[in-house]
């Protein structure tokens, strides 16, 4: 029973988006606004649920002695966020903000920056020319990354057409197939969903 | 600790970087159509036209972003069109603040009046759907809590249709999001400063006529600040950008040059 309820408010409100999509009339945008507010509050829910279960995998941790420092980390700066925030507030001078900008930025560019890194140490190790479509990988991505440099132009001045010519073919047409196959790929899923077709999200089986 | 091959590479490259960024030089470039067309898109605009611009970035890709954001301000604020700021990532909400404040201060524009920040709105679909509708009843509140009606440049936009463009400065895919709701369903002009990485993501976009410009990554940036005859962050990292790249080729050649050669020996 409680699976039908949860299927036919599915189907319900999955064809009233459907349809509404398609309307501007007030009422329509009425019941735009009125859904999105709902999403907003149930998405608010799966962020506690987010929350809860991060708070008790590290605490299960910490007992078992399992990577405890960074756990602890993780909480305390997971605690620490949310009280400045409710304590101070969020405005330009207040310590959460102070946190933010010299704390957490700090730390996810510094994340981010070791890319570089590893980028320059797999392209010596693992960008090998061992067949003719790594032979043309290998062209391409050196062709592109000296464009994006200050030396593309300079070394000859086809270099940025060129480039052009396979972000503008090759790569599009890729990316385009890509596309067009997670928008059907999205379609159908939904489709599923919204029928009552795919369960998984119920826990999956049927009833 | 023994240092292995792949320590000598990091040692390489952290070496290289810092002696590049300790020298001041800049590096001629050629500015990109696509960055030309950005460029006079923004021109375009009657002065005083009303843009919206989406900080839907992370603090991770500030490198990239910032010198992005900081031309694109530049410009519009030069060209005294009146920004409304926003923000779809938690925390690109702070730094697009900061960097409203900074270049409209530059170029000695108010708030209320000349730009607002209305700060942060959680689920980028809904919120970006939900604008569509109303700005006011998604932002009833700008991020420090004035009330939407009390500037007066809020007072004339109600939804998407008093918007002349928006401007989305992401580091990953949510620009397409813009495209997909925004500008599909509202009809709003979608334009692009995103990341390197995302250029090819959006090109698709760009060549349909979905995105109508986009201007990319640090040389993007470079490109952007040359036209308005700037010196920022995209110029100052181009030399630096330049010496990683080519880096990495060498390295690619030497690891290359060593496969065959082991390759030929084992024969």
């Amino acid at each position: 029973m409680d699976r039908k309820v949860a299927l036919g408010v599915c189907f319900t409100f999955g064809l009233i988006m459907f349809a509404q999509y398609f309307s501007r009339h007030p009422l329509a945008s009425q019941v735009n606004q009125a859904v999105l507010a709902y999403w907003q509050i149930i998405f608010a829910f799966a962020l506690v649920v987010g929350i809860v279960s991060f708070a008790r995998n590290s605490i299960n941790d910490i007992k078992r002695k399992k990577e405890r420092p960074y756990r602890l980390i993780s909480l305390a700066g997971m605690t620490a966020m949310p009280l400045l925030a409710v304590i101070w507030g969020i405005r330009a001078d207040s310590p959460f903000m102070w946190m933010f900008e010299n704390v957490q930025a700090p730390l996810q560019s510094t994340v981010f920056a070791l890319l570089a890194f590893f980028v320059a140490s797999a392209s010596f190790r693992g960008f090998r020319a061992k067949s003719w479509p790594a032979i043309i990988l290998l062209s391409s991505a050196t062709i592109i990354l000296l464009s994006r440099s200050a030396v593309g132009g300079v070394i000859s001045e086809y270099l940025p057409a060129v480039a052009d010519w396979i972000r503008n073919n090759p790569s599009m047409a890729a990316r385009r197939a890509i596309l067009i196959g997670i928008g059907l790929g999205s379609l159908t899923t939904s489709l599923r969903v919204v029928l009552g077709i795919e369960r998984t999200w119920l826990g999956g089986g049927k009833g | 600790m023994k240092l292995e091959q792949r320590h000598w590479v990091f040692l390489g490259l952290f070496i290289l970087i810092t002696l590049v960024m300790l020298i001041k030089v800049r590096p001629d470039i050629s500015v990109s159509n696509q960055t030309r067309k950005m460029y006079a898109y923004i021109d375009s605009l009657p002065s005083g036209s009303i843009l919206l611009i989406s900080f839907d970035h992370e603090a991770s890709s500030l490198p990239e972003i910032r010198p992005l954001a900081q031309a694109v301000l530049s410009h519009a604020f030069e060209k005294g069109h009146r920004l409304i700021g926003m923000a779809l990532f938690a925390e690109g909400t702070a730094i697009g603040y900061r960097m409203m404040q900074d270049v409209a201060a530059q170029y000695g524009r108010n708030p209320g009046t000349d730009f607002v920040y209305l700060g942060f709105k959680p689920q980028f679909i809904a919120a970006i759907l939900a604008m569509g509708e109303s700005f006011e009843q998604t932002f009833p509140e700008d991020y420090l809590g004035n009330p939407y009606r009390s500037h007066e440049l809020l007072t004339t936009v109600s939804n998407y249709d008093d918007i002349a463009a928006m401007i989305s400065i992401a580091d990953g895919s949510l620009t397409t999001h813009w495209i997909e709701y925004a500008g599909s369903r509202y009809n709003l002009t979608v334009l692009g400063a995103v990341t390197a990485a995302m250029v090819t993501t959006y090109d698709p976009y760009l060549a349909s006529g979905q995105m109508t410009c986009m201007v990319g990554g640090l040389r993007g940036a470079a490109e952007y600040e040359s036209l308005l005859g700037i010196e920022g962050g995209g110029s100052r990292g181009m030399l630096a950008q330049t010496a990683s790249h080519l880096y990495i080729i060498l390295l690619v050649v030497i690891g290359n040059v060593i496969y065959f050669r082991s390759r030929r020996g084992s024969k």
